[in-house]
């Protein structure tokens, strides 16, 4: 018998081994690496959690999903929750390994990336959750190796995020101290308010809340593209769904009197540095920090909304994100990759029209992350101010307005991108463009992807809802 | 021949106060000092105090292999910085002429302004263990976590070379380990902090040859 968290925990983790032994061969491990990503994402989903399931290859062995497993003294549990939680972490890096196939091969994004999930799966399968903490710092070190692009500078993004994860370390741990003396002296109700302030802060610093948001723009800015989609989706994914199981584990905090004001302020402070600094950038990585940070902040303040409703958003912003930051990071890195690594709006001037397809990604990924019509964003986005807009229409106005800045930061770089330069003798513009037809392909089922769930919100909707439902935090 | 528990039972008499003046001139010196050669030192010397104190919370084996986690990271900079410098070297021209020779015993303006904040964390971290006694441990002990957290702080918040981040880092989480050792005795968690160090202190040592392998000695992306 074989324990399914056992079996999430383990196989990324071996995966990741044989993957960095074939980096050289880029499509062979690429290829893997999404095979291994993929498989696991549907087997959670797929595989029932308390029925075994025989497994023909493997002579009369069985999987049992649900099986409870203890590792070093600790019990690793998949529930409902986590299932789905666990399939959005390998569905979304087996998206992300995909488009890395084509815009970043042969990176550390691979082997690192396997590793992060199988630390991150821990992460969030552990009992109790104190460990948690520990698991996703682990995760943060390890990522600041596929953050370091070969060659470069030390990536500012990679330090401060790692400095960051580290920062929020002892407040998760202290907090679980703090609860069991709780328990033995319940009369004390200080512990209480000092956990709940703990960890406030210490998910402030993992979620990137302002004023701790400068690793944002930094791991976007400032590492491998992709790689740095990787932080702000699957992991920062990981710390959401994280932190709804903490929200879960000690209902007193979600009925806390101040959850509700200090989850819109925050959302709302995001909101508005996110929108007022996006449109100011004068390159397109940190654009999409700030448009990564307008998203996180929305989905605070529809968490804040303290309904089914709002833990629906924010669970639909959790699933079409990375759809926005990846085609994002794949356009960057396509652009990066044919004018030095430079991506400053100076540098890019008339590259458009060399790689038309990176072009395309940037400017539908940015459609996405502003939350605009046609594109997966706008699914969540639009729900939530729609939602806000009886009780607070300044708040509304405020996100609608936040995702017009990032937009508006788009536009500059696509109007940067677009600028006719001066045409070679002979021809006006290149006709055939390198960034070959496979990039071009895969590109554009990202693309197809992102703007069909923007016109048929129906497919992920009615899912996030379902997920919802296995909260009971916010049950009436 | 006497064990490292030999060793650390006869050195127990500087678990207290010598052992958090250890701590507080080690971790100023990592505040103040750029030279690579005398921070290791400094980071390696911190860790054998914090070891002291730990044994007074701790079962000594538990806190010998803490310090041993703490050496091997000590060990994993000093070659990182042999190696930066020894590629530093090959592009850098030597300059060491008599003016600079001298300007090395001068202390700079940032060395100064360094240990200015260093004065001022002290007199927080005085103040702090005074006003806000950290639990399960004694007022010395508190004292020594606060200044390792504060310096450690401090050194993060000076500087974005990732040398002195992770040694920051380092610091901080030597002054959060004091602590919790003593709320949370369990092995698991003092295998998996420790495997934290080691994994900080591999990514700074990654960021740092990139640092230098890239071409500028302080140059970040």
């Amino acid at each position: 018998m074989i324990a399914g968290p056992l079996l999430l925990l383990i196989v990324p983790l071996v995966m990741a081994g044989v993957v960095y032994i074939l980096l050289r061969w880029a499509s062979l491990s690429a290829l893997l690496s999404v095979g291994t990503a993929l498989a696991l994402g549907i087997a959670v989903v797929t595989l029932p959690l308390d029925q075994p399931v025989p497994v023909y290859f493997w002579g009369e062995r069985q999987i049992v999903m649900g099986e409870a497993v203890t590792f070093l003294g600790r019990e690793l549990v998949l529930g409902q929750a986590d299932r789905v939680a666990m399939a959005f972490l390998f569905l979304t890096a087996a998206g992300l390994f995909f488009l890395a196939w084509r815009v970043a091969p042969r990176s550390l994004i691979f082997p690192m990336g396997l590793g992060l999930l199988s630390l991150l799966s821990g992460a969030l399968l552990i009992r109790p959750l104190v460990y948690s903490a520990l698991l996703v710092e682990i995760a943060a070190a390890l990522s600041v190796f596929a953050l370091q692009a070969e060659g470069q500078p030390a990536t500012r993004g990679g330090i401060r995020y790692l400095t960051f994860t580290t920062l929020a370390l002892p407040g998760v741990l202290v907090t679980h101290w703090l609860l069991e003396r709780y328990v033995l002296t319940p009369d004390e109700t200080g512990l209480l308010n000092m956990a709940a302030v703990l960890l406030a802060i210490s998910f402030a610093l993992l979620l990137g809340i302002v004023p701790f948001h400068t690793w944002v723009p930094a791991v976007a800015g400032d590492s491998v593209p992709l790689a740095g989609t990787f932080v702000l989706t699957v992991g920062n994914g990981a710390v959401w769904f994280l932190l709804l199981d903490f929200l879960e584990t000690y209902p007193w905090l979600s009925t806390h009197p101040h959850f509700g004001s200090l989850f819109s302020t925050a959302g709302l402070a995001m909101v508005v540095v996110g929108g007022l600094l996006a449109p100011a950038q004068r390159r397109l990585g940190p654009l999409m920090g700030y448009g990564a940070l307008v998203d996180s902040g929305g989905a605070l303040i529809a968490l804040g909304m303290h309904s089914r409703l709002g833990l629906t958003l924010v669970l639909l912003s959790l699933v079409v994100r990375p759809f926005g930051l990846a085609l994002m990071a794949t356009g960057l890195s396509g652009l990066r990759a044919r004018n030095g690594d430079d991506d400053s709006f100076d540098a890019l001037r008339g590259l458009g029209w060399k790689a038309p397809w990176s072009t395309a990604a940037l400017i539908f990924g940015g459609l996405s992350v502003a939350g605009l019509p046609v594109s997966a964003g706008f699914i969540w986005r639009w729900p939530l101010c729609r939602a806000l807009a009886p009780s607070s229409p300044g708040l509304a106005l405020l996100l609608l307005l936040a995702g017009g800045g990032v937009m508006t930061g788009v536009w500059r770089g696509l109007s940067a991108l677009l600028v006719r330069s001066r045409p070679p003798e002979g021809d006006r513009f290149p006709r055939v463009t390198s960034e070959g037809w496979l990039t071009a392909a895969v590109v554009a089922v990202v693309i197809l992807g992102c703007v069909g769930i923007g016109l048929l919100p129906q497919v992920l909707a009615p899912l996030a809802a379902h997920l919802a439902e296995t909260y009971t935090f916010f049950a009436p | 021949m006497p064990t490292l528990i030999d060793l650390l039972t006869r050195l127990s008499f500087l678990a207290a106060m010598p052992a958090v003046a250890g701590i507080l001139i080690t971790a100023g010196l990592l505040v103040v000092s750029r030279g690579w050669r005398l921070n290791v030192i400094a980071l390696t010397l911190q860790y054998f105090f914090v070891v002291l104190l730990l044994t007074r919370l701790i079962q000594p084996e538990v806190a010998i292999v803490k310090g041993l986690i703490g050496w091997m990271i000590c060990i994993v900079f000093y070659l990182t910085e042999r190696r930066a410098s020894a590629l530093g070297q090959s592009s850098a021209v030597e300059g060491t002429g008599p003016s600079q020779r001298w300007r090395r015993w001068i202390m700079s303006a940032r060395a100064s302004f360094c240990l200015l904040a260093g004065i001022l964390v002290l007199v927080a971290a005085y103040t702090a263990a005074l006003r806000i006694p950290l639990p399960e441990v004694s007022t010395d002990v508190t004292l020594a976590c606060y200044l390792l957290a504060g310096l450690g702080l401090l050194l993060v918040g000076l500087s974005e070379a990732p040398m002195q981040v992770g040694l920051g880092l380092l610091t901080f989480l030597s002054g959060f380990d004091l602590f919790y050792a003593a709320l949370e005795p369990s092995l698991a968690v003092a295998g998996l902090l420790g495997a934290v160090s080691f994994l900080i202190a591999l990514a700074t040592a990654q960021l740092r040859v990139a640092q230098v392998t890239a071409g500028g000695e302080g140059k970040t992306l």
